[in-house]
């Protein structure tokens, strides 16, 4: 017994971790006392037999496994696993639109077979737009979907809210997980550049400044007020607003908040009327933009309101402001509902087929629109799908284009690099609720 | 704008007596805070919506209709949850209406989907009528005229009718109550029908106000409470008054102090009122029981 562990650890110093299999065969390891010439020889005969059955086996294991992408989280041969958080219930669902857009594009390339011979198989999980929720998503993501080894998704696509996004940015980062389309046009998703991630949606600071240099520009007005929603959402619209203001060195005739819970807006309305704006640029979300037009209608304010993609959804605001919203300037982030573009026309199709309890709005097809170029990079990545080909593919998408903006992504040396739509349009809202187009494509961001 | 403020906040105040009215016709006779009040009175606003826009009910009957539901409603959820609890304490009771809160949030999300709708409803919530220069919505003038009618109406019931006279003493004191041949079980279910048709008014003329959607109760809920801790939880008159002050301060801040802490203001009331006079301003004293 003594002699046995002596002679492990003088050779776990001496030979390395493959003693212990020699251990096992030699009669040293059972102490029988013979000579140390002998032993010696004998083990490193032992030894030598040993590397070589070891190899032998190392390289039988390498070849009786499957392809190495098999190895890869969330990729087999036949399928990908893809993931996405969205509020589902909760104050923010109607934004959970979102997630179930992107399920259809997900049953519209199964039904076509699949990319490179694997078909997509999509986790959708409801966070509530809470971003404890949303952590606990990501880690189910990454650690236990699926049902084989390593388990995880390969890639998330899309993900409502800045706040939720934030609290799985670097926990997906670390993991190395692609995620491509965060559904909000923040900085926080390119600055500082994250290799995995790939940002879809235009920058609200961009689209506000240069929203407000139409009003100002084309449309003549100089006194413009800003209504937004106190969040970051919010703000970063501001910031643009402010930003142009600034470069015509003049500033907001007002400047007025409400918090997401807030369902009173008359004295916000009041105020809006005191500033004497001519017109006013909206950054809210739905009900809150219902109520302000409201109120602001109730005490005889009617300016030209102007508002972010966010509220691009007129069939829904035209319903739920009785009308007010007709006369609305908005920017759009990708075809209207109605677009006779070839991809709307079969998007629209699929979803009277796979989807008809769905309402066909903005929301609902933005899912597409922030997933289509996922796929895209999928398709280009080619048979050996792992986030390192995903990323080069992706790099190679140049003004690349499905039902949303140009995508164009680069090597990443600036965060504009990772910043994939850089264009919107503008439209007017008709009595309704259609858009009449009021620009083409314009780039907003450099 | 110091008038057109008073005058918005009178109307915004009166949306949050009424659910404070509500809260108060539970809190009466049970002490039990009902945080399910709001989704409630949001699913009773569903069923009448339902009955406008999908069966084109005239609205008379759709008010009728949806009363009715709302009494079921009440009655079944202290039927089916509240007296099944065993040896129940206030806590327990108030942590029974958060869960009932929760599944009908979900239960709506489920059956009519989380998107904004418009509620249809009679009065305008965009024409106003202009009282030399002060501006106030017909819908806000129903509003106020609706919550005063609906006090005023509670207040004779409580205090003038036998079946209000039951309610109060079974509040005072349930056993005693019982010996004197009241049944306190049928007056607590008939409490909490009352108190859910009365959300059901609130909860239509909040949505006409705005937007039917799952969460459009949540603030006004919390605005009604506060409302009910300024004016007294056990006095009807006390949360009409409460919410109107409530709705007044609130916009008389949100004007000239802040807009960003205005909802914050209704917090500062409760804790304030709490520290200072813990039954509220128009109630008469406070009971502690033992």
């Amino acid at each position: 017994m003594h002699q046995a562990k002596w002679t492990l650890s003088e050779t776990l110093c001496e030979k390395g971790l493959t003693y212990p299999l020699t251990l096992a065969l030699s009669p040293v390891g059972r102490g029988q006392g013979w000579g140390k010439n002998l032993r010696k020889e004998e083990d490193k005969k032992m030894l030598k037999r040993t590397l070589v059955s070891l190899s032998l086996l190392l390289v039988a294991i390498f070849l009786m496994s499957a392809p190495g992408s098999a190895q890869q989280r969330g990729v087999t041969d036949t399928e990908i696993l893809i993931g996405q958080w969205g509020p589902q219930t909760g104050p923010a669902a109607p934004w959970g639109a979102v997630a179930r857009g992107t399920d259809l594009l997900v049953k519209i390339i199964n039904e076509e077979g699949g990319i490179n011979g694997r078909k997509f198989k999509y986790f959708l999980r409801d966070d509530s737009y809470q971003p404890a929720k949303t952590k606990a998503i990501a880690k189910e993501f990454v650690e236990q979907v699926g049902d084989r080894d390593p388990r995880g998704v390969f890639a998330v696509v899309g993900g409502v809210g800045v706040a939720c996004g934030m609290t799985a940015r670097d926990y997906l980062m670390e993991n190395k997980v692609p995620w491509c389309g965060p559904v909000t046009g923040v900085y926080e998703w390119i600055t500082p550049i994250q290799k995995y991630l790939f940002a879809i949606y235009p920058l609200y600071d961009d689209e506000a400044f240069n929203l407000t240099g139409y009003l100002y520009e084309k449309l003549g007005y100089k006194k413009i007020a800003m209504f937004y929603q106190n969040d970051d959402y919010g703000k970063q619209g501001v910031m643009g607003v402010e930003r142009y203001l600034l470069k015509k060195k003049i500033s907001l005739v007002a400047k007025i908040s409400a918090e997401v819970t807030d369902r009173d807006l008359s004295t916000h309305a009041l105020k809006l009327k005191n500033s004497g704006a001519e017109a006013v640029i909206m950054w809210a979300m739905p009900t809150h933009g219902a109520l302000i037009l409201a109120e602001t209608a109730k005490i005889g304010f009617k300016p030209q309101w102007a508002t972010s993609n966010t509220l691009s959804d007129s069939a829904l605001m035209i319903q739920i402001t009785k009308g007010l919203w007709s006369g609305m300037i908005n920017s759009n982030f990708g075809e209207l509902p109605d677009s006779n573009h070839p991809l709307m026309v079969k998007y629209r199709e699929a979803h009277k087929r796979l989807a008809p309890q769905e309402r066909w709005g903005v929301f609902y097809y933005a899912g597409i629109i922030f997933a289509e170029p996922f796929f895209e990079g999928v398709r280009r990545a080619g048979k050996n799908l792992t986030p390192e080909t995903w990323i080069s593919a992706m790099e190679t998408l140049k003004n690349w284009q499905g039902i949303g903006p140009p995508i164009t992504y680069s090597k990443p040396k600036t965060p504009m690099d990772r910043q994939g739509g850089k264009h919107v349009f503008y439209g007017k809202v008709k009595p309704d609720g259609t858009i009449q187009k009021l620009t083409d494509w314009i780039q907003i961001t450099k | 704008m110091l008038g057109q403020l008073i005058v918005s906040g009178l109307a915004v105040g009166a949306c949050y007596a009424l659910l404070a009215i509500a809260m108060v016709i539970i809190y009466k006779t049970s002490e039990v805070l009902n945080f399910a009040q709001g989704e409630m009175a949001m699913i009773s606003t569903y069923v009448a919506f339902s009955l406008l826009d999908s069966y084109h009910v005239p609205f008379e009957w759709t008010v009728v209709f949806t009363f009715l539901f709302a009494i079921l409603l009440g009655m079944f959820f202290e039927l089916v949850f509240l007296r099944q609890a065993k040896d129940p304490t206030v806590i327990g009771l108030i942590i029974i209406t958060l869960g009932f809160e929760m599944i009908l949030m979900g239960f709506a999300g489920w059956k009519w989907g989380p998107d904004q709708r418009s509620f249809p409803f009679p009065v305008s919530n965009i024409e106003a009528y202009n009282f030399h220069g002060l501006i106030i919505s017909k819908i806000n003038f129903w509003t106020i005229l609706v919550t005063l009618v609906l006090m005023f109406v509670l207040f004779l019931f409580f205090r003038y009718t036998k079946l209000g006279t039951a309610m109060r003493a079974t509040q005072q004191n349930q056993l005693a109550a019982r010996v004197m041949g009241i049944r306190t079980k049928w007056i607590l279910s008939f409490t909490w029908a009352i108190s859910s048709m009365v959300g059901a008014v609130a909860g239509m003329l909040i949505a006409a106000l705005g937007v039917l959607d799952p969460p459009m109760m949540m603030d006004p809920l919390l605005k009604g409470f506060a409302s009910g801790v300024l004016g007294g939880m056990t006095s009807l008159p006390g949360t009409a008054v409460g919410g109107a002050m409530l709705g007044i301060i609130e916009n008389l801040f949100g004007g000239y102090v802040s807009l960003a802490f205005k909802s914050a203001v209704a917090f500062a009331i409760i804790v304030l009122m709490l520290c200072i006079k813990p039954s509220g301003l128009l109630a008469k004293h406070y009971v502690k029981k033992v």
